[in-house]
């Protein structure tokens, strides 16, 4: 794509709807976090194993400074985010920027290879479905991605487990290293997202393919193929990208689901542990982090749409 | 019954012919340490070598040991440090372990202890008196600049005294009968004193590394929330010497794996990809069992799981509306339905294997006859749905869900119909971990409490019950903190036991308290691991672990 003269403000413009999402974000996720009852520290030092008196857990928040009122703790806070400080995990006492890089690694390849395993997946489906010969045959595929919707992460994680691992002992989840650790988690993650791409690029497939460009492709003598990877794939293809962004949230919920099947370490598992125990930092970090990921997916998304159909560049940088 | 020899049992077995005793081990009550034995013997002499691979169901939180009550920090210190003293999980005595001996005044306020020679923290500096008194300094005043604890099982501690390099003397503001007992547990594990330097969040999970204990393993290696590597110490040689084994311990290695879904523990287990297990829920210890592993059930020795009724709350204000509770619980249908032989009925507030426990079976008794005329005689009469009523109050009851106990919907589904036969309504109420924290202290949201906690000292049902400590009553009953004061301070063991017997008693009488099950931990071993064994809690202790071909 050539850049337009227009082309900084818009970018400026996202930017700044980027940084107030962020901001909101932030905010919402502290509010919520105080409007919780009880909290972290209640949580681990009020554990009856610990056995502490009322005296002792006074102590240990004026220590955590959680006893300071909430404008101070939210200026504190956001204070340390600005400069790089996501504070100390309550529940494990570690900081959560350490606790974070530890997890974030081993979700990206996670949520990036489920990802693609997905969109193949889908790509194949929508194929399948279309250029099928028998006209029952691509009623089956198109009613497949309905079918893997429906499927629950936790379920789909369970028995693969069983089947592959415990059955058939292909692959290890105790102690499993490299690509073998990977093999389940990824078709768990990837199996639920690909249906909804499927789905839409079924659809889009469809209308595509009654446009009426595509029957003068067709009536200049196109074969069917190279209509469908020229004009049918490449019109269908931008739907398909932008729900791809919104499923970046889906490929969240489903790490936590998947690694905590798996016992992978992640941000998911992360997430799930913080929920319960309300390690309000650690929460925070993922909030804004998720937040984040959001946010650059979705730009990313708005750069690209125009490379894959270039009427919408000119759409957007004129809006 | 001989549990009294069973832990010696366990370490003479591969060696001696200890079939006969061992015979008496085969019954759930006294599976804690050995369960395997019996494998033992049949496999053969102990083999130095080879690694294990444990599943813990959450990732361990903190190595700081006053907080290891929590079962994966607890499953690193029991392993990583040694103690002063070791309490035989069996019969619950104290033994020499770092102290050879040792000394207690008439009124137990000074206790003096005389150190092993030649013990060594795990990076070469010494385990000396000065090192001692560091660890007790720490637990028994904790360090509020840094967030570290005081230890729940140190009491009323007021200063160390190094007399020399291998004597400690420890000197107490009141009389602290339960200290001896309390240099046995994990919460007492000795590190070493630049570890004790650290903040609480320099123990917290990640730096397990840089934490040096006394015990026979080490930590080689960790993954944040993942799994942690224990390596054995090559030149770990001061084990309790009631032990048959001394030396190094004979597993190389142990890598403890988290695994937080169930099915997927248990399935790694039976597949071979893990040699042992914690937590087989009630439901899957069968097919744990049929695939020929062994369960264990061990006892954690403490306040049994029991319902709490709690007199501040209105409704239950009334002593025959209590026993009517009482005798309207069906503890023998919740095992029968729920559980296993692995949790034993409950007989007391307190388990029949934990320090002064008396029998109070007679005044708990299933009779749901009496209970309708107690709540009859109280003025309740069934209302229209069945449900009993009282000047147009119905006897409606909340009973939240604890997150930490096993089954606990179930049981507390299962307890709400048994109430309902006799015209008491439970309410059954599931909520978040901070939710239940918050409203558990609370007798008026939460007439009916659920809940356990184990140690193997007279002490324990103090900490259970005292308003100064877990207050599980939330009430004020002075003539009760009393009582539990007179437990935690007699300074002869059977003043204290008597102590005990007038607790239970006391709580029994008033129908405080209604005992469910005595609860354990219940783990899964592979055929060919042997000698895995817990200590008085019911934590792993692999150091007399080791696997056969």
């Amino acid at each position: 794509m050539r850049l337009s003269p227009s082309f900084a403000p818009f970018l400026a413009r996202r930017a700044l709807q980027a940084i107030f999402v962020l901001v909101a974000a932030f905010a919402l996720a502290f509010v919520l976090l105080q409007a919780l009852p009880g909290d972290a520290i209640l949580i681990r030092f009020e554990s009856p194993e610990l056995g502490l008196s009322a005296e002792q857990i006074a102590d240990l928040r004026r220590a955590y400074g959680a006893d300071a009122p909430p404008l101070e703790q939210f200026l504190r806070t956001l204070g340390g985010f600005l400069h790089g400080d996501l504070g100390t995990s309550v529940q494990y006492g570690t900081p959560v920027a350490e606790l974070i890089a530890k997890a974030l690694p081993g979700t990206a390849l996670l949520a990036v290879l489920g990802f693609a395993v997905a969109v193949v997946l889908a790509a194949a489906v929508a194929t399948a479905a279309t250029l099928s010969p028998f006209a029952w045959l691509g009623d089956a595929i198109r009613s497949l991605p309905s079918l893997l919707v429906a499927v629950p992460v936790f379920w789909l994680g369970i028995v693969l487990t069983q089947v592959f691992s415990f059955q058939l002992h292909l692959v290890p989840t105790i102690g499993a290293t490299g690509p073998q650790s990977l093999i389940l988690p990824v078709l768990t993650v990837a199996v639920p997202i690909s249906a909804p791409i499927a789905q839409v690029l079924v659809r889009a497939i469809d209308e595509a393919t009654l446009s009426p460009f595509v029957s003068v492709a067709r009536a200049r003598g196109a074969s069917r193929a190279r209509v469908f990877v020229r004009e049918v794939a490449r019109n269908a293809a931008v739907p398909a990208l932008t729900i791809s962004g919104i499923l970046i949230g889906e490929l969240i919920g489903g790490a936590v689901v998947t690694e905590t099947v798996f016992g992978r370490t992640g941000l998911g598992r992360l997430s799930e542990q913080a929920v319960t125990n309300q390690d309000g930092p650690v929460l925070q970090a993922i909030v804004v982090l998720s937040a984040l990921v959001f946010v650059t997916v979705g730009l990313v998304v708005d750069l690209l749409a125009p490379l894959v159909d270039p009427r919408l560049g000119r759409k957007a940088v004129s809006a | 019954m001989t549990t009294s020899r069973v832990r010696r049992s366990l370490a003479m077995a591969a060696t001696t012919a200890a079939t006969g005793l061992l015979a008496a081990c085969s019954s759930p009550a006294s599976a804690s340490a050995p369960g395997t034995a019996a494998d033992a013997a049949a496999a053969g002499a102990p083999v130095t070598g080879g690694e294990l691979t444990y599943l813990e169901h959450q990732p361990y939180t903190t190595l700081y040991a006053p907080q290891a009550g929590f079962y994966p920090n607890g499953a690193l210190v029991n392993n990583l440090t040694a103690r002063l003293t070791w309490q035989d999980p069996a019969s619950l005595e104290i033994e020499p372990w770092i102290a050879t001996d040792w000394t207690v005044n008439a009124d137990a306020t000074e206790y003096t202890f005389n150190l092993r020679d030649g013990v060594t923290f795990s990076d070469g500096t010494p385990l000396d008196a000065a090192a001692v008194a560091k660890n007790f300094d720490t637990y028994g005043l904790g360090a509020k600049d840094r967030g570290l604890t005081v230890s729940e099982a140190v009491n009323n501690y007021a200063s160390s005294q190094v007399v020399d390099a291998d004597t400690v003397t420890f000197r107490f503001s009141a009389p602290a009968p339960g200290f001896l007992q309390a240099t046995s547990t994990i919460n007492s594990g000795l590190v070493s004193p630049a570890t004790l330097d650290r903040k609480l969040e320099d123990f917290g999970a990640g730096n397990a590394k840089e934490i040096i204990g006394s015990g026979p393993f080490v930590v080689a290696s960790e993954e944040l929330n993942q799994s942690i590597r224990l390596e054995a110490r090559p030149d770990y040689d001061w084990a309790p010497p009631s032990f048959a084994h001394q030396g190094r311990a004979y597993l190389d290695a142990i890598n403890i794996v988290v695994t937080p879904e169930d099915s997927v523990r248990i399935g790694s287990l039976l597949s071979g990809q893990a040699d042992a297990a914690r937590q087989v829920q009630a439901y899957d210890e069968r097919q744990v069992t049929d695939a020929g592993y062994t369960v264990i059930g061990a006892p954690t020795r403490g306040v049994n799981n029991s319902l709490n009724l709690r007199s501040a709350n209105p409704l239950l204000a009334d002593l025959r509306v209590r026993q009517a509770i009482t005798h309207a619980v069906n503890a023998q249908e919740v095992v029968d339905t729920l559980f296993t032989a692995n949790y034993p009925v409950g007989t007391s507030p307190l388990a029949s294997t934990a320090k002064g426990y008396v029998d109070e079976s007679a005044k708990l008794a299933f009779d749901p006859t009496r209970s309708a005329q107690l709540l009859d005689e109280a003025g309740w009469t069934p209302g229209a749905d069945g449900i009993r009523v009282k000047d147009g109050q119905r006897l409606s009851l909340t009973i939240y869900v604890a997150p930490a106990q096993p089954r606990a919907k179930e049981t507390i589904e299962l307890v709400s119909q048994q109430l309902a036969k006799v015209g008491v309504e439970g309410v059954v109420k599931v909520v978040d971990n901070a939710t239940f924290n918050a409203d558990a202290k609370d007798a008026i949201k939460a007439p009916i409490i659920q809940s356990m906690v184990g140690r193997a000292d007279n002490d324990v049902i103090k900490s259970q019950f005292h308003t100064k400590n877990r207050n599980q009553l939330a009430g004020s009953d002075p003539a009760l903190d009393a009582l539990l004061e007179a437990v935690a301070s007699t300074p002869d063991q059977a003043g204290r036991d008597a102590a005990s017997a007038a607790v239970q008693d006391y709580l029994v009488d008033n129908a405080y308290v209604v005992p469910l099950f005595e609860e354990p931990q219940v783990y899964g071993v592979a055929p060919n691991v042997h000698g895995f064994a817990t200590e008085s809690v019911a934590r792993p202790a692999f150091y007399d672990v080791w696997k056969s071909a």
